[in-house]
């Protein structure tokens, strides 16, 4: 057996492979990009021709058709746009390719110079274009007479809370405190054990490792994009309202984003210690339990310190949308027209905010 | 086994890195039981691919190795955990948990033969702990058993990976370049120690070096890695001028450790 030749084939078949895979995921950003840029164009081209019946307002919406036409357009584009070698896609994808790295083109004068460049720019200044309008930026509201006069009344009455009702806040407060309290500390055991899953140094060994290593991973993701927000409005629907529902939705958050951040820290420790361990003979529980564990114990704690520290701050917002504690209280005063009473409670907040936030700096700047 | 059977033969051995780099291009060598082989050569020359090979923390590309009649590179799960039991190795940087006691980390020698769930709670047997003491007295740190092992210097902490690599009680001992990151008089009291294995406890020992004094001061064999490949084989003390600038090209120059 010739082991080099062998090996040389298997590395440029590795990268022929990874330039195949590497034009579809060009093809898909040349297509995102010209589909955005098509469909930009036509929106502001529109709003010229057909100017919205009230000032400041949308311009009619996009038929199906015209949707329809924009993403097949945006499609096709895309794929022609991708078989250049200096086109937006292909350049991000070549530089972010380790494998690739070495052939991404270079431009004379530099990509921005290039039509493609240009297209870029186009695109850049027509995110401007479109945020402005979109959102309805809208100065004269913010400084008419009658916006200041409203913002002076809420500010006075928040400047005079009402501290009769400080008992009820009070324990409302220390409801939010502890829905924050306990998603955290039922989050912690859970996302330990699949961290270990979900970090890939540990996951390289065997294809099995990494078929699981992808799934956690694949779920912690999809879990933390759903905001703790949403998570309280399935679960006010699956436990009903209250503080439960608040806490199993700040727990499965807090689950996908310890995994996200424990995991991060198992990758970069010292691989020195595992090499050692693994080379006495010791199998992979103990590794870990030896090597790797001793090794994030204490910026495990220091994130989950900081967890409830975020997780105390959602609870609160978690409670605008029924999931108990202190934020229903200020939804219902906020309902009632109540501003002094609202104010007492965003004082309250924003004082146990402030110590949390020291508390957990004091805390973990002393386990460091 | 025989006594004077080869405790390690290896044939043919190569190794392409993932990325290209042919590492070891057909290495052939064969240690005897009881020396002290020492292995040469420019940093890239293979040295630690070639050490890492032999306990599998890298997988070869193709050859074989065969310690104690054994074929290596065909081993897997029980048989691979076995033999690295009886094979220690001891790294330039230590590689101690830093954050575990002197005695944990020497104990942790012992874990290929401890249950996994024993192991985890800790629970190491009486005559474990005393073996793992015993030999922390060996290398001078018996009063250190409880420090965690951050707290040591460089010297002490090789000390307890030679320990810890003893508490396998190995029969081959692979150190990568253990005091290239050490001064001159702690490079000799870690040697010593190495010595003292090779000598009174009989381990065989296989040691990447960067400096040809300490090659010929304790090593019995030695060879000499270039690209991958062994270009010398032979006594430490027959690497005379020329040979040294074939090994390290013609504008190295030897510097000595005291
Ligand atoms: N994990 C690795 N991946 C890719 N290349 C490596 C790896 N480890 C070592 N190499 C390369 O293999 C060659 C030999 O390295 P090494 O065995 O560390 O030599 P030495 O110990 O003699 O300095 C070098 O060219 C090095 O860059
Ligand atoms: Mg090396």
């Amino acid at each position: 057996m010739k082991p080099l030749p062998d090996a040389r084939a298997q590395h440029t078949d590795r990268v022929r492979r990874a330039h195949g895979a590497a034009r579809w995921r060009a093809a898909l950003l040349d297509g995102l990009l010209a589909w955005y840029i098509l469909g930009g164009t036509v929106w502001f081209l529109r709003w010229w021709t057909h100017p919205p019946a009230v000032s400041g307002g949308a311009p009619e919406a996009f038929s199906p058709a015209l949707h329809l036409g924009l993403l097949v357009g945006g499609v096709l584009l895309g794929l022609l746009w991708s078989s250049i070698r200096t086109s937006p896609g292909r350049m991000a994808v070549a530089r972010t390719t380790p494998l690739l790295r070495g052939d991404a083109p270079k431009p004379a004068g530099g990509f921005w110079r290039t039509w493609h460049g240009r297209a870029v720019l186009y695109a850049l200044a027509l995110t401007l274009g479109l945020g402005l309008r979109i959102t309805q930026v809208d100065l004269y509201a913010l400084f008419s007479r009658e916006g200041l006069a409203g913002a002076r009344r809420i500010f006075e009455a928040l400047a005079q809370p009402n501290l009769s009702i400080a008992g009820v806040v009070f324990d409302k407060m220390v409801e939010t405190i502890f829905v924050a309290l306990m998603a955290t500390v039922a989050a912690v055991p859970v996302a330990f054990v699949l961290s270990f899953a979900a970090a890939r140094n540990l996951s390289r060994h065997s294809a099995g490792a990494m078929a699981l290593y992808s799934l956690v991973r694949f779920l912690a993701n999809l879990t933390r994009s759903i905001e703790p927000v949403l998570w309280a409005i399935i679960f006010s629907v699956w436990v009903s309202f209250g503080p439960f529902g608040g806490m199993l939705a700040l727990f499965v958050h807090s689950v996908a984003s310890l995994i996200k951040l424990y995991s991060e820290q198992i990758e970069s420790v010292d691989t020195g210690p595992i090499e050692a361990i693994e080379a006495t003979g010791a199998g992979r529980l103990q590794t870990i339990w030896y090597a790797v564990v001793p090794q994030v114990v204490l910026p495990y704690l220091s994130y989950t310190i900081y967890r409830w520290d975020i997780n105390v701050r959602m609870a609160t917002i978690i409670g605008l949308v029924g999931g108990g504690g202190v934020g229903e209280l200020l939804m219902q005063y906020f309902g009632l027209g109540r501003y002094n009473e609202v104010g007492t409670i965003v004082l309250f907040i924003t004082a146990v905010v402030w110590t949390m936030d020291w508390l957990s700096a004091k805390v973990r700047e002393a386990i460091a | 086994m025989q006594e004077d059977a080869p405790i390690l033969e290896v044939k043919d051995l190569w190794k392409t890195y993932d990325n290209g780099v042919a590492a070891l291009r057909g290495v052939s060598f064969t240690v005897r039981r009881g020396e002290f082989l020492g292995v040469i050569g420019l940093s890239g020359s293979g040295k630690s691919t070639l050490l890492r090979c032999i306990n599998r923390l890298v997988e070869p590309s193709s050859g074989s190795i065969r310690f104690g009649g054994a074929e290596v590179t065909a081993m897997g799960g029980k048989d691979l955990s076995a033999a690295r039991q009886r094979i220690g190795m001891v790294f330039q940087h230590f590689n101690l948990v830093k954050r575990k006691s002197v005695l944990t980390n020497v104990l942790t020698g012992r874990l290929g033969a401890v249950g996994t769930w024993r192991s985890i709670a800790g629970r190491f047997s009486p005559e474990e702990r005393a073996r793992a003491a015993e030999l922390l007295g060996i290398v001078g740190l018996g009063d250190k058993g409880d420090v965690r092992a951050s707290e040591l210097s460089g010297g002490q902490q090789q000390r307890v990976a030679i320990a810890r690599s003893l508490m396998q009680r190995p029969d081959l001992l692979l150190a990568d370049e253990p005091v290239a990151s050490l001064d001159p008089s702690t490079s000799h009291s870690v040697m010593r120690y190495l010595e003292q294995a090779n000598q009174e406890f009989g381990v065989t020992i296989l040691c990447n070096l960067h400096f040809l004094s300490l090659v010929r001061q304790y090593t019995t064999r030695v060879i000499a890695l270039q690209a991958g490949q062994i270009v010398y084989e032979g006594s430490p003390q027959e690497i005379d001028e020329a040979w040294f600038r074939r090994i390290y090209g013609e504008e190295a120059k030897e510097v000595r450790i005291q």
